[in-house]
């Protein structure tokens, strides 16, 4: 058995069947993208008139922001709330939603008519536009999870005098980007705010925008912890289970509160909740299966303290964020159109591609980066 | 003054002649048609068909079947929900009434096709590097003084352009001279803040069940980019506030935290 695991563990560099299945998608993807930016959106997607924003919206932008979110959660938690014990998972936390922003930005450059011209919204501004605010708050995030990262790589050059620059700076860096974070997470919700008679009922809310923003929290703990367990199980190390049990009990809380805001969301609208159709299916699937379950499954410090627990209660709250986003974008807009949609092969592939990339990248960066530990004695930053 | 036109849905006879004068117009290629449940044709409005009558067979309780013939465009409205989520305000609201698309600006995202509450943007999905087409109230004609070309070649004076306000009063004076003649309401009044588009049926936009045709009756009264602005004006409040605690709470930890060792470093001595 242990040689079949074998072959799947990233090792040393070597090219194990795991990374190739990735260059392979990868490869696959770059192929469609170009097909992709010659034929047009129109005969390479399945979106439409009736269907202008798809899977990429759902995905690549809505549920890869929401689980990029560990970033900024990670870093509020240490700096803010003065958590220095969850250190060793901030610089993994950060480089993953570097990592996620990157590939936002990459999937939003694929999805926009007009590729060309992403920069536009810096020159050409509409204040009261709240996809300006997200195209504004985004682009400094990234830059601020940019300047993290390239910090990584002034302490692997030894580049010390300059590291301590940004040492000194990094409060500033902390509280830029826990401030564009909430911002663009909820505002992301925002978008939805001028459309609810497009929507169905039960994800038609005036607080939408602070529902994703807790959502946004949710996703990041959830990721962090996965990425912590598999990236220990891909590098043979050792679990931080203590520290990640600890954090499982703050995700357990973040859970409860948001079940409650929903439910008081709900309530408040007097929104339809017991009917049986699609959209409520995959509603009751959404609160109950991924929100109220991981909730209650955290209660218990049995499952709290496994690592089989922490990893299905992580998962469960993670993929909800996504069914989610699905949700508000795709199953509560079903309603409003007399047509169907179903990505395309070609949308399918560039997104797979772009979760390999960023796997593949994020393989690369432990690699090469200080992301687990520092190089520099004593602090972490 | 604001310009508008008044749609009377009992004039027009259904020859589609504003099609035509639309596509000749914006030089738009014509589009081969093939049968479908319906009279409208074409069967979708799409970047290359800017407006299109819909044809609606509503059946009397005795059997009779009345038609009805609904022109479908952009409706201009006076405070466009397109207009203000556009995120490099490529969609403007001219003073005139037109509200217009610049072709060097936008970027596809496609918002505005979501946002408007008549589904009326569309995309030119065939292209590889695509645009926002929509109805521009012939802009370019209106700058010039001249009406819109289908309002120009409607031959049955269903399609009149002129001030908003002059036309909302002759709309209701129609309604006033022919009683039962009209549904007693102007579909543009006053929906999502008033639109340029001024409908005048003989039954209401329930009974010509065109909910799903883009005339949406629930839409409210409330211009929709009200919303979008709330948010807005939310956000550099909710920065200033996110930041200020955060940095407070910062300080306030770390003293704390700084506190707490120098009383565990006490205990240990005594
Ligand atoms: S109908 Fe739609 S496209 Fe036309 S002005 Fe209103 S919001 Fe904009
Ligand atoms: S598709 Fe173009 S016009 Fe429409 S909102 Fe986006 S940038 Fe503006």
């Amino acid at each position: 058995m242990s040689e079949k695991v074998e072959k799947w563990y990233p090792g040393e560099g070597k090219l194990t069947t795991g990374r190739a299945i990735l260059y392979v998608i990868l490869v696959l993807g770059l192929i469609s993208a170009v097909i992709r930016l010659f034929f047009g959106l129109g005969s390479t997607t399945n979106l439409s008139d009736a269907y202008p924003w798809g899977l990429w919206i759902s995905f690549d932008i809505l549920s890869g922001v929401a689980l990029a979110g560990g970033g900024f959660t990670m870093a509020a938690a240490i700096y803010i709330f003065n958590l220095k014990k969850f250190e060793p998972l901030l610089r993994p936390a950060k480089f993953s939603a570097f990592i996620g922003y990157l590939v936002f930005v990459i999937g939003l450059f694929f999805d926009l008519g007009q590729p060309w011209r992403i920069w536009h919204p810096m020159v050409m501004w509409n204040p009261q536009s709240v996809l300006f605010e997200v195209s504004w708050c985004v682009m400094l995030y990234t830059t601020v999870l940019g300047v993290d990262i390239f910090i990584m790589a002034l302490e692997r050059w030894k580049k010390y005098d300059l590291v301590a620059f940004f040492r000194n700076i990094y409060l500033v860096l902390v509280v830029a980007g826990v401030m564009l974070s909430t911002l663009h997470q909820s505002s992301l919700g925002a978008l939805y705010l001028l459309m609810p008679e497009k929507m169905s009922d039960l994800w038609a809310s005036q607080a939408i925008g602070p529902l994703f923003f807790c959502s946004a929290v949710i996703g990041g703990m959830g990721v962090v912890t996965l990425e912590s367990f598999i990236s220990s199980w891909a590098y043979k190390r050792k679990p931080e289970l203590k520290l990640l049990s600890s954090l499982g009990k703050g995700l357990g809380i973040v859970l409860l509160v948001y079940f409650a805001m929903k439910v008081t969301d709900l309530y408040a609208r007097g929104a339809t909740v017991w009917t049986l159709d699609k959209a409520h299916f995959f509603f009751y699937l959404e609160l109950f299966g991924t929100v109220a379950l991981p909730a209650i499954l955290l209660t218990f410090s049995e499952v709290r303290n496994s690592i089989k627990g922490l990893y299905w209660a992580a998962g469960l709250s993670a993929f909800g964020v996504v069914l989610n986003r699905f949700n508000v974008s795709l199953t509560s807009y079903g309603g409003y159109r007399d047509f169907s949609y179903f990505p395309s092969a070609i949308e399918i592939i560039i997104t797979l591609a772009l979760i390999a990339g960023g796997i593949l990248i994020f393989d690369w960066g432990t690699r090469y980066l200080p992301v687990y530990h520092s190089e520099l004695s004593g602090k972490t930053s | 003054m604001s310009k508008a036109m008044l749609i009377d849905t009992t004039r027009c006879i259904g020859c589609r002649g504003c099609q035509v004068a639309c596509k000749s117009w914006h030089n738009l290629p014509g589009e081969r048609t093939t049968f479908s449940e319906t009279w409208s044709n074409p069967r979708y409005m799409n970047s290359n068909n800017y407006t299109r009558i819909i044809f609606r067979e509503v059946a009397q309780p005795e059997g009779k079947l009345n038609w009805h013939f609904i022109k479908r465009q952009c409706m201009h409205c006076l405070d466009p929900a397109c207009e203000s989520v556009c995120p490099v305000g490529a969609l403007i609201k001219l003073k005139d009434g037109p509200v217009v698309y610049d072709d060097y600006r936008c970027i596809g995202c496609r918002y505005c096709m979501m946002a408007c509450p008549f589904q009326v943007p569309k995309f030119e999905w065939g292209k590889a590097v695509p645009l926002i087409r929509k109805c521009d109230f012939c802009a370019d004609r209106i700058e010039i003084g001249l009406a819109p070309s289908c309002s120009t070649t409607c031959p049955s004076q269903a399609l009149v352009f002129g001030d908003r306000g002059a036309l909302l009063k002759e709309a209701h004076r129609r309604i006033g001279a022919h009683p039962g003649k009209y549904y007693p309401e102007v579909y543009g009044e006053k929906i999502v803040g008033g639109t340029a588009q001024l409908y005048l049926t003989p039954v209401s936009f329930e009974v010509l069940e065109l909910d799903h045709r883009g005339f949406r009756t629930d839409l409210g009264n409330v211009p929709y980019g009200i919303y979008g602005r709330e948010w807005m004006s939310k956000v550099p409040w909710v920065a200033l506030g996110v930041g200020g605690l955060a940095v407070g709470l910062h300080y306030i930890n770390q003293r704390r935290a700084e506190v707490q060792d120098q009383k565990s470093q006490e205990g240990k001595e005594d």
